[in-house]
C-alpha cells in the first residue's frame, strides 16, 4: 500500500511528525521545468476537486450501507484530528506549504480507502472509479505544489504527515475512518478552492 | 453416492492432542491403578492437572487450556478423564462442564480449547478441571481428583479508553446459525440501541455495562456483510461490527464423469450457491481417486479433467470434496470406464445420389478403439415429418433415404453412442439436402369468367398456384389450349409464364373448350378442361339470403335431376368497388352443401355467392345465388334526404340515392322521424322516445325500395324537424341531426296574388314621378311662387283691401349701410382724401355686375337665422385677394367671421389708419346721406370692398340655401361697389 511506502521514506524522520521547512537557502531544483501558468493550474485542480468532491463523499457513503447514510453526523463527521491545518489568511508561501501537506495527508488516505474498498466493496464500480479520479488530481496538484514551492520560495521539502493506517482495523472501523476523511476532505478542499 | 458433513464447529472443541496408546501399556498402567485404588481411597489422586493455564484467541472466541499431569512415571501412560468447568461473570454461574478423555503420558502438556458463542471480550470467564482415571471399562464409581483453582479469562482489561465497544469483529456465520452479539460500554450509559440493517434489536442485559443481542437463524444478506452497530443516547459515538454471513456450502450434485477419447475423464458437477465472502474465499474442489490414490484441485468450480491411466484402468472410485472455511462436504462416484463413454459427434455428412424421391447420406465418426461399436440415431426432418432410423457403425456411417418428396428440402441429423453400452448420444449433427424436381402431379385448379364484349366472348381465365406438393417444382409457365368446339376455327395455344395467376382471352367463338396445364423444368401436369359455352346460363335463378356464422356461409342447394360431374361456388373476397379478387371451391358431384370460409371475410359486407353446377360436358351452369353477411352491422349512415312540395300542411321526402346493397346489412325498411312542438301524432305513425328522452312521431315504411314518403297533417306556420333512417335485424342507423323545417302560412299565397300587383303599380308611379319631378316641381311647388297665382291674393283682395296690388320690386328702397371711418393721425390710406367724410355702402338690388374685383364684406343677421348664416358665411364672404387661404377656416364661426371681416376688411383697405372703424345699419326708411342713389355706384369708397347683406326677413330654412344665381336670389341684398359679387 501506499501507506507503508511513505511510512519508509519519512521513517528517518519519525512518521506522523510534521517538520520545519527546508531552509530558504536549501539547494532546490525541479526535474521539469515547471509550467508558467502555475498557479492557475493549481487552482483549477482545487476546483476540480472540490467540483467532485461532495459526489466522491456521498458515494462513499452510500456503498457502505445502514447506518452510514442516515448517521452521517455521527460516523462521517469531519473529526479528523491529525488533519493538516490550513490558514486561508497566511502568506502564498505557508499556505502552499500548508497545502503540499494536506495533499500529502489526503493522498495517502485516499490510497488507504481505495485499497479497503476495493476488498469491502468490490462491486462499488463507480466508487472505485471516483476514488482513483479523486487520487490522480491530487498527484498532479502535489506536483505542482512542490514546484512552485521550488521555483518560487526554493522550498525544496516540506515534512508531512499522515494519518492512520487502516490496515489492521475491523470493516466497521475501515468504513467509519474513509467516510470521516471523506467528509473532512470535502470540508477543507471548499476552504482551500476558496483561498 | 454418498456425502460427509464435516461441519468446523464440532471439530473445533475436540482435544488438541491425541496419543497412540499400546494395548499392553494400558494394561500394565489401568493394573497399577486399580492396586493404588484399593490401598487408599482416601487420599488424593496423584495424577491431577497443574499447571493450567488460559489463553485466549478472541478471532475465533475460543478458551485454549494447556496443563500438565505430574507424577506419572517414566513411560507410563494412562487413559484419564478431565472434567472442565467453565463459569461466566463468576464462578458460581457454571456454563460448561465437558468431561475430555485422553491418554496421558509423562511429562505431556495437554491441550484443550472450548469456542465460545458469546465473545469473551463480553465477560469475564473462569476455568477450572479435575481429572480421574478413564475406569469406563471397570465397573463402581469414578474416583476425582480434586478441583484446580479458577483461571480468569478477562478481556475486557484490555480493550482500551473507547466509551463503547461491540463484539464480535467481522465475525463469519453461516446462514441460518445463531450468532450472539455484545456491547460493553465504559460510559455506563443505560440508553444505547442497537440495530441491524436498520432494526432495532432486542437484548438483555448481561451486566450494568454489556448487553447480549441472540440473533437466531441469521440471513445471508450480502457479500460485502451486513452492518451492525449501537448508538448511545448521548453523543456521537456510533460503534458498529460487521457480520459476514455465508451461504451454507452445498452439496455438490449431478456428479458424473465419462470420456470421449478413454484419454481424460471429464468430471461434472452442480456446485450450488458461491460461498465467497470478503471473509471467506468461494469453496474449493478437490478430486480424489481412490484406486490410483491420486488426488486433484479442481480450479473450475463446476468441472474437472482427470488424465486416464496409461494403464488399463478400467474402474473409478473418484470422490470429490467442496469446502471452505467453515465446511466440508464429499460425494462418491465409482463407475466402470467403459460404461461412461460419450462419443464426440459425427462430421463430414455427405448426400449422395440426391434424386427426386431418395438420397443417400455418408458420415464420419471418431474411433473409440476398434473394439467397439457405434450406435447411430439418424433423423430426417421435411414436410412437417420427422423419421428416425439407427445405424450401427464402426467407422463411416451411411443410411438410404427414400420415399421422399420431389423439390423438397429436407434435414438429416446424426448421433451416436457406444453399442456396447450406452452411456450418452454424442451431440447431434445436421445437414441440409434438397430433391430434385419432377413434373407437377396434379392439374391446376381453374375458373372463369365469361362476358361479351361488342358481341364477341371474351374469357377471363383463374386459376390457384399449385401447392408445393402438387408443383413438384418451380412452375415456369402454364400453357392453354383454346379448341372450338364446332371445329370451324383453329385451335389456339398460349403460354402464360409463372407466377401468373390468370388471363384475358378474346374467343372466337363462344363454343369452346379450354385445357390448361402447368409447366415446370421437369415436366407438364395434368390439364384442367374448361367448356365455354355461348349460353349465358341460368341467370334467372333468385337470390337468396344466407346468414354467415363465425365458421363461415353454409350453402347449400339441392341436388341435380341430371348428371353432374360436380360443383362449383363463386365469390368474390372484395365484393365492393371493381376489386373483386373472385374466389371459387370445387365440390364433389355428391355434395349439396359447403361452408365458405375465408379470413377476408369482414363483418359489413355483403357478400354474394354463385353456385354452379358442372355438367359431363364439362360445362358449368348456375343453380343459386346466395347473398349474405358474415355479421351484420347496423347502418353507420342515413339517407341524404331531399324535402320537396312544402306547403302548410305536408311536405315530401325523397332518398332515391340510397343503396340498399351496399350497405352494412340487410335493409328492412325506415323510420321516418318527426319532431314537432305540438306533440300529437297523427294516424300512420307512433310516438316514439329517443335517446336524449325527445319524444317524437314515427312512421315505418315496411318496404326498403320506398324511398319517398309525404308527412301530411302539419300545422301551418310550424316548425318540425325529421329524420329517416333504415332499420334492419341489428338495429337501426343513427340518430344524428335532424333537418328542419317551417310549413308555410296559410294565406301567404293569397296575400302574395294581392301584394305584388299593388306594390307594382306603387313603383311604376314612383318612377313616373321621379322622371317628370321637374315638371311637377314647377307645377305644384315651384321654389319662386307666383303672387299672381297665389290665392292668398284673391282671397285678400275679396276681403280686406280690393285696391291692394302686389309690391314692385323697383319701388323699393334698398337699406344702406355706413361706415364711419375715424381718421388718426397722419396715417396713409387709400381713402385719405375722403377720410373726413362718412362713406356709405349701398345696399343696392342686384342688377349690375362690376367687373373690377374687389373684396366684399358679407353681413349676416344672426338673430333671424343662426342657420342660414351657418350655411351661407362661407359662400358669401368675399375673400380678400391676399388673404391667406389659412383664413378661411376661421370664418366658420359668427365670432370668427366678424372678427375676420373686420380684420381681411381693415387689410384689405392696406393703409387705412386702424382707427376706429364702424358699419351703421341704415334702415330702409332712413334718408341716405346721398340721396341719389344713382350716384352710388360711379363712387364707390376705395378700394372697392363689397358686403352682402341679407335681408332682416325671416325666411324658411329649406330657402336659406346659397341662391344657385344672382338672378334668384331675391332675399338678399348686395352691398355693391365697383368689385365683383363673389358666391
Amino acid at each position: 500500500g501506499v501507506v507503508p511506502l511513505l511510512l519508509v521514506l519519512h521513517w528517518k524522520h519519525g512518521a506522523g511528525t510534521p517538520l520545519p521547512i527546508t531552509p530558504v537557502n536549501a539547494t532546490c531544483a525541479t526535474r521539469h521545468p515547471c509550467h508558467s501558468n502555475l498557479m492557475n493550474q493549481i487552482r483549477n485542480q482545487l476546483a476540480q476537486l472540490n467540483g467532485s468532491a461532495n459526489a466522491l463523499f456521498i458515494l462513499y457513503y452510500t456503498a457502505q450501507g445502514e447506518p452510514f447514510p442516515n448517521n452521517l453526523d455521527k460516523l462521517c463527521g469531519p473529526n479528523v484530528t491529525d488533519f493538516p491545518p490550513f490558514h486561508a489568511n497566511g502568506t502564498e508561501k505557508t499556505r502552499l506549504v500548508e497545502l503540499y501537506r494536506i495533499i500529502a495527508y489526503l493522498g495517502a488516505s485516499l490510497g488507504n480507502i481505495t485499497r479497503d474498498q476495493k476488498v469491502l466493496n468490490p462491486n462499488a464500480l463507480s466508487l472505485h472509479s471516483k476514488l482513483n479520479a479523486t487520487a490522480d488530481i491530487l498527484r498532479g496538484l502535489l506536483s505542482n505544489v512542490l514546484c512552485r514551492l521550488c521555483n518560487k520560495y526554493h522550498v525544496a521539502h516540506v515534512d508531512v504527515a499522515y494519518g492512520p493506517d487502516t490496515s489492521g482495523k475491523d470493516v466497521f472501523q475501515k468504513k467509519k475512518l474513509g467516510c470521516q476523511l471523506l467528509g473532512k476532505y470535502k470540508q477543507v478542499i471548499a476552504v482551500v478552492a476558496q483561498a | 453416492m454418498t456425502s460427509v458433513l464435516l461441519p468446523l464447529c464440532e471439530r473445533n472443541p475436540e482435544p488438541m492432542a491425541l496419543f497412540s496408546v499400546s494395548q499392553t501399556a494400558f494394561l500394565l498402567a489401568f493394573l497399577s491403578l486399580r492396586t493404588y485404588q484399593s490401598e487408599g481411597l482416601s487420599e488424593p489422586l496423584p495424577w491431577a492437572p497443574e499447571s493450567l493455564k488460559v489463553s485466549v484467541n478472541t478471532t475465533c472466541q475460543c478458551l485454549h487450556l494447556q496443563w500438565t499431569v505430574h507424577n506419572l512415571a517414566h513411560h507410563q501412560e494412562f487413559r484419564m478423564v478431565f472434567q472442565i468447568e467453565i463459569s461466566r461473570i463468576k464462578t458460581s454461574n457454571v456454563i460448561w462442564v465437558e468431561n475430555y478423555t485422553t491418554t496421558v503420558k509423562w511429562n505431556q502438556v495437554l491441550h484443550w480449547s472450548w469456542e465460545s458463542k458469546l465473545p469473551l471480550e463480553c465477560a469475564k470467564h473462569f476455568i477450572r478441571m479435575r481429572s480421574a482415571v478413564d475406569a469406563a471399562k471397570t465397573p463402581g464409581p469414578r474416583v476425582w481428583s480434586s478441583w484446580s483453582s479458577w483461571e480468569e479469562a478477562d478481556v475486557q482489561n484490555s480493550l482500551g479508553q473507547d466509551p463503547l465497544f461491540i463484539f464480535p469483529k467481522d465475525k463469519l456465520v453461516e446462514e441460518g446459525s445463531n450468532v450472539t452479539i455484545c456491547y460493553v460500554s465504559k460510559s455506563h450509559q443505560n440508553n444505547i440501541s442497537c440495530y441491524l440493517e436498520g432494526v432495532r434489536m432486542q437484548g438483555e442485559q448481561l451486566d450494568p455495562n454489556v448487553s447480549v443481542f441472540n440473533l437466531n437463524h441469521v440471513a445471508f444478506i450480502r457479500e460485502t456483510g451486513t452492518n451492525i452497530y449501537c448508538k448511545p443516547g448521548q453523543g456521537d459515538g456510533i460503534k458498529g461490527t460487521v457480520l459476514f454471513v455465508s451461504k451454507v456450502l452445498q452439496e455438490p450434485k449431478d456428479f458424473s464423469c465419462e470420456t470421449q477419447d478413454f484419454m481424460t475423464l471429464n468430471c461434472t458437477w452442480d456446485p450450488g450457491s458461491d460461498t465467497g465472502l470478503l471473509k471467506q474465499l468461494s469453496q474449493s474442489y478437490t478430486l480424489f481417486e481412490s484406486f490410483s490414490g491420486k488426488k486433484t484441485l479442481c480450479k473450475p468450480k463446476s468441472w474437472c479433467l482427470w488424465q486416464v491411466a496409461p494403464e488399463s484402468q478400467d474402474m473409478y472410485n473418484f470422490t470429490l470434496t467442496a469446502e471452505n472455511y467453515l465446511r466440508k462436504r464429499s460425494v462418491h462416484l465409482l463407475f466402470n470406464l467403459t460404461h461412461r463413454v460419450h462419443p464426440m459427434a459425427p462430421f463430414n455428412i455427405l448426400f449422395k445420389n440426391v434424386s427426386a424421391t431418395s438420397a443417400t447420406m455418408t458420415w464420419k465418426v471418431h474411433s473409440i478403439g476398434k473394439y467397439y461399436t457405434l450406435l447411430c440415431q439418424v433423423e430426417l426432418y421435411g414436410e412437417g415429418k420427422v423419421t428416425q432410423h439407427n445405424v450401427s457403425v464402426k467407422v463411416d456411417g451411411a443410411h438410404l433415404f427414400s420415399g421422399l418428396e420431389p423439390d423438397t428440402e429436407y434435414l438429416a441429423q446424426v448421433r451416436c453412442a457406444n453399442g456396447d453400452y450406452f452411456w450418452k448420444w454424442s451431440e447431434w449433427t445436421h445437414q441440409n439436402f434438397t430433391t430434385a424436381e419432377a413434373a407437377p402431379s396434379e392439374a391446376p385448379d381453374v375458373w372463369r369468367n365469361v362476358k361479351t364484349v361488342q358481341g364477341r366472348c371474351v374469357v377471363t381465365l383463374f386459376w390457384k398456384p399449385l401447392s408445393k406438393p402438387q408443383a413438384h417444382g418451380k412452375i415456369l409457365f402454364y400453357n392453354i389450349v383454346i379448341e372450338y368446339l364446332d371445329r370451324t376455327s383453329v385451335s389456339e395455344v398460349l403460354s402464360i409464364p409463372a407466377p401468373a395467376s390468370g388471363t384475358e382471352l378474346p374467343l372466337n367463338q363462344c363454343s369452346s373448350q379450354i385445357r390448361i396445364t402447368a409447366s415446370n423444368s421437369v415436366g407438364t401436369s395434368p390439364a384442367s378442361v374448361l367448356v365455354v359455352s355461348r349460353e349465358p346460363g341460368n341467370e334467372e335463378v333468385e337470390e337468396e339470403r344466407v346468414k354467415g356464422t363465425e365458421d363461415g356461409f353454409p350453402l347449400s342447394w339441392n341436388p341435380q335431376p341430371r348428371h353432374v360431374t360436380g360443383y362449383l361456388v363463386e365469390w368474390c373476397e372484395q365484393p365492393r368497388d371493381p376489386p373483386c379478387d373472385l374466389q371459387w371451391k370445387n365440390l364433389g358431384p355428391n355434395v349439396t352443401s359447403t361452408v365458405v370460409s375465408s379470413d377476408a371475410f369482414r363483418p359489413g359486407v355483403r357478400y354474394n355467392f354463385r353456385i354452379y353446377g358442372i355438367s359431363t360436358e364439362r360445362v358449368p351452369y348456375l343453380l343459386a345465388r346466395k347473398t349474405g353477411y358474415s355479421q351484420e352491422l347496423a347502418p353507420s349512415d342515413n339517407p341524404q334526404v331531399v324535402m320537396t312540395n312544402l306547403t302548410s300542411h305536408s311536405f315530401t321526402l325523397s332518398w332515391k340515392n340510397y343503396s340498399t346493397e351496399s350497405q352494412t346489412s340487410f335493409i328492412q325498411g325506415y323510420h321516418v322521424y318527426l319532431k314537432s312542438k305540438a306533440g300529437r301524432c297523427h294516424s300512420g305513425s307512433e310516438k316514439a322516445v329517443l335517446s336524449d328522452d325527445v319524444v317524437c312521431c314515427k312512421y315505418k315504411i315496411d318496404n326498403p325500395e320506398q324511398k319517398t314518403f309525404v308527412v301530411e297533417n302539419l300545422q301551418p306556420e310550424s316548425f318540425y324537424e325529421f329524420l329517416v333512417t333504415p332499420y334492419t335485424s341489428v338495429g337501426e342507423g343513427p340518430h344524428d341531426a335532424f333537418a328542419k323545417v317551417t310549413t308555410p302560412d296559410e294565406y301567404s299565397p293569397t296575400l302574395i296574388r294581392i301584394l305584388l300587383p299593388t306594390v307594382f303599380c306603387i313603383l311604376l308611379i314612383m318612377i313616373t314621378c321621379y322622371l317628370k319631378s321637374q315638371w311637377m316641381k314647377e307645377k305644384c311647388y315651384p321654389d319662386i311662387p307666383d303672387p299672381y297665382k297665389s290665392s292668398v291674393l284673391s282671397l285678400i283682395k275679396s276681403k280686406e283691401n280690393p285696391h291692394l296690388t302686389i309690391m314692385n320690386i323697383k319701388d323699393c328702397v334698398p337699406d344702406s349701410i355706413e361706415v364711419l371711418n375715424k381718421q388718426e393721425g397722419t396715417r396713409k390710406s387709400l381713402t385719405e382724401t375722403e377720410s373726413t367724410k362718412p362713406t356709405y355702402l349701398y345696399l343696392l338690388p342686384t342688377e349690375k355686375r362690376y367687373s373690377s374685383p374687389g373684396p366684399c364684406i358679407c353681413f349676416e343677421n344672426f338673430t333671424y337665422n343662426q342657420a342660414a348664416s351657418d350655411s351661407a358665411s362661407c359662400g358669401h364672404v368675399p375673400v380678400p385677394p391676399k388673404a391667406p387661404p389659412s383664413q378661411l377656416g376661421l370664418l366658420t364661426s359668427p365670432e370668427n367671421l366678424l372678427k375676420a371681416l373686420e380684420k381681411n376688411y381693415m387689410n384689405s383697405l392696406g393703409e387705412i389708419p386702424a382707427g376706429e372703424t364702424s358699419l351703421n345699419y341704415v334702415s330702409q326708411l332712413a334718408s341716405p346721406m346721398s340721396g341719389d342713389m344713382s350716384n352710388l355706384p360711379t363712387n364707390p369708397p376705395e378700394p372697392a370692398l363689397c358686403s352682402e347683406y341679407k335681408m332682416q326677413m325671416a325666411i324658411p330654412l329649406g330657402l336659406a340655401s346659397p341662391p344657385s344665381s344672382g338672378s334668384s336670389s331675391l332675399s338678399s341684398i348686395t352691398l355693391l361697389d365697383e368689385g365683383e359679387h363673389y358666391h
